[in-house]
């Protein structure tokens, strides 16, 4: 029973940053259409930017700051630098340029930073939190707790906010947008700053409990990205039900049946989905009238 | 006679004189190739060990080289990729047509790999790495040799500590490379004949969370968990522990894990930690009746001299395999690959950095259960803990 219930709690705050980083996924593939493959290693930069500004004896909270601010950033020109630059950038020629990008933060990372794993101190602690039997790290709260917020604070800013609306606008008809007088590329550059913002964000949230290094970006990519096709790639409720799940799942696998098992849930969650319901738990099929 | 025409004529000639025919002193090198991980994950230990190589080399050669000839070091990185340390041996073999191979990835796995061309190649191939099914079964590994020592003498050295301690039920949390089970498979040979009951567990090394199997272990009950990583996951592990009030618990790491910069990410999770290495961490703490003793602090002073940081193990394991090459070329009289293998294989009680070497024409490992110790880490440092 105790053991179920750690496996659950581990899945939770393992499942939440992989709900963060679909998220991530699926805001770029609602404004372009495209895969962001970038997406894992904007999550490992900003636990490295934070870990070694945090390293250089700045407080905490300016070192989150900072590499939430920093990754921005890099989505930023590499979105203004290259993608603007592409002649037609319909969604595969954005995917394919997203993985140029990927492999180019991940040695840019290496060659800066370092190939040292870092890490950060627990923000409120490492003492772990007793709770009936268990014996929670203080962290697990921040992780869901935070992870909450930023869902909630991207379904306000799409539903409530023009320029969120706008956002939709395009993702929906970048014509009609276009004619209403938004710019489609702006659209375009907004997504890419939030996806890296929330990537950032999640970065600096595992660290205290997982350490981060310049490698560590592929496999929390590719688990975000099969917890959006899980959740339904494009929906913004579907990355907390995909990423809960998935890392859910994960723990149950490692725990009950076989460690072997656990790094194969995520592509057999991958496999069935698109067997089953490619559209995911909430994705919508796109339906193409003519 | 056309002036540019005897020109050339005495160019040439001067050519077929002053080339072709070289000074007697002057002969060719020995060629010694190597590979090893100096980025990709790998890298951590990459560093060092390549360090501990460029050392030796330049030590050797300053004092004249092998038998008066230099050694001309052609150094490759495999970047952590098995496939890029192959396409690294073929260029070792084919076109530097090296007279030797020493170091093979610092990737257990890896070095597994590399054995099977350098074995078809009959080629000399001294392994830097850990994993015991490197130079096991012996049939197929006639080319094969180690500078470290085998997993069945380390379990057999953990088993020795186990038993002094009445400690009978423990668990091995190994990483799925070749590294963690090779160390699960001599584990589960060494076991039943030291009375010990193990539950092994395992996890990948990129893995970020080991709730799961620590869940399954701290159901078990047992009186000390092994972890066997050279990964950043070993990390995990120590906190996780503590996390679930396990670090109450024997706490042992494998040999591949004493890095000081693992403990100071672990901080206070380490605290109880105990880590089976050979004694050069803490050859300040060996009696001074241990021989090893001298020897550590001689690297140590020559490491620093060069580098300006300090040496770890691993820098002398890679020391110690280029210069167990250099006693073999030396005692056969030259780079025939046989004689060289030979040569290899009759080396015994030879004083290393890393131990007391001692190989046969049955076991291709140089160190056994004597060259281990148990050590801990205290207040920044690494203190022997258990001698023997």
């Amino acid at each position: 029973m105790e053991q179920v219930a750690n496996l659950l709690l581990s899945g939770l705050s393992s499942g939440s940053v992989y709900a963060l980083v679909a998220l991530g996924f699926n805001v770029i593939f609602k404004s372009t259409g495209a895969i962001n493959f970038a997406q894992g290693e904007w999550v490992m930069m900003g636990g490295m930017v934070a870990a070694t500004s945090y390293a250089a004896h700045w407080p905490l909270g300016l070192a989150i700051l900072c590499a939430v601010l920093a990754v921005v950033m890099v989505a930023l020109l590499s979105e203004r630098l290259i993608l603007r630059r592409i002649k037609k950038p319909t969604a595969l020629a954005v995917t394919l340029m997203m993985i140029a990008i990927a492999i180019c933060s991940k040695s840019l990372v290496m060659l800066l930073l370092g190939k040292n794993p870092a890490n950060l101190p627990g923000f409120s602690g490492s003492e772990p939190v007793l709770w009936f039997n268990l014996r929670i790290h203080p962290q697990t709260f921040w992780i869901v707790g935070i992870t909450c917020l930023v869902m909630l604070a991207t379904h306000w800013f799409f539903e409530r906010t023009v320029l969120g609306r706008a956002m939709r606008a395009v993702a929906a008809q970048p014509e009609a947008a276009a004619l209403c007088g938004i710019e489609p590329r702006m659209a375009m550059a907004l997504s890419f700053g939030l996806a890296a913002g929330v990537g950032a964000l999640a970065g600096t949230i595992i660290t205290p409990l997982t350490l981060t290094s310049f490698d560590h970006g592929t496999v929390l990519g590719f688990k975000g990205f099969s917890a959006a096709m899980l959740g339904g790639l494009g929906s913004l409720p579907g990355a907390l039900i995909g990423g809960v799940a998935l890392g859910t799942l994960e723990a149950l696998a490692g725990g009950l049946i076989s460690s072997h098992f656990k790094d194969a849930v995520a592509f057999v969650a991958l496999l069935l989905t698109l067997f089953l319901r490619p559209t995911g738990i909430l994705g919508r099929g796109a339906v193409e009238k003519v | 006679m056309n002036p540019r025409l005897l020109a050339r004529a005495a160019l040439s000639t001067a050519l077929a004189f002053g080339f072709a025919l070289p000074p007697a002193a002057a002969q060719t090198p020995i060629k010694i190739g190597s590979i090893l991980s100096v980025t990709g994950p790998a890298a951590f230990l990459g560093e060092d060990m390549k360090a501990g190589m460029e050392l030796a080399v330049e030590e050797i050669n300053a004092k004249g080289g092998v038998a008066g000839r230099k050694i001309d070091w052609i150094f490759y990185d495999a970047e952590s990729q098995t496939q890029k340390g192959l396409t690294a041996t073929r260029r070792l073999l084919d076109q530097d047509k090296v007279d030797m191979i020493v170091g093979g990835g610092n990737m257990s796995g890896m070095a597994i790999a590399m054995l099977g061309l350098t074995e078809k190649a009959a080629i000399p191939f001294m392994s830097t790495e850990g994993a015991m099914d490197i130079v096991t079964p012996i049939a197929e590994r006639q080319w094969t040799f180690k500078s470290t020592a085998d997993d069945e003498q380390v379990m057999e050295r953990l088993a020795d500590y186990f038993v002094k301690k009445g400690i009978k039920k423990i668990a091995l949390l190994g990483d799925s490379s070749g590294f963690g089970q090779s160390a699960a498979g001599q584990l589960k040979k060494v076991a039943p004949r030291r009375g010990l009951e193990v539950m092994y567990e395992t996890f990948n090394p990129s893995d970020t969370d080991m709730t799961p199997q620590l869940g399954k272990i701290k159901e078990a009950n047992v009186q000390a968990i092994v972890c066997w990583t050279v990964t950043p996951a070993g990390v995990v592990f120590l906190k996780q522990a503590q996390q679930l009030g396990l670090d109450k618990l024997t706490l042992v790491h494998s040999y591949g894990f004493v890095d000081q910069r693992y403990m100071q990410l672990a901080g206070d999770a380490a605290k109880n930690l105990l880590l089976i290495s050979v004694k050069f961490p803490v050859g300040a703490d060996l009696p001074d009746t241990d021989p090893q003793k001298a020897r550590i602090a001689a690297l140590t002073r020559a490491f620093e001299a060069k580098f300006k940081r300090k040496p770890n193990q691993f820098a002398a394991q890679t020391y110690d395999a280029i210069y167990l090459a250099r006693a073999a070329i030396e005692k056969a009289g030259g780079t025939d690959r046989a004689k060289v293998r030979d040569a290899l294989a009759g080396i015994s009680s030879w004083p290393g950095v890393g131990g007391i070497f001692n190989f046969s024409k049955e076991r291709h490992s140089g160190l056994s259960k004597d060259d281990l110790v148990l050590v801990n880490y205290r207040d920044g440092a690494f203190r022997l803990a258990d001698y023997k």
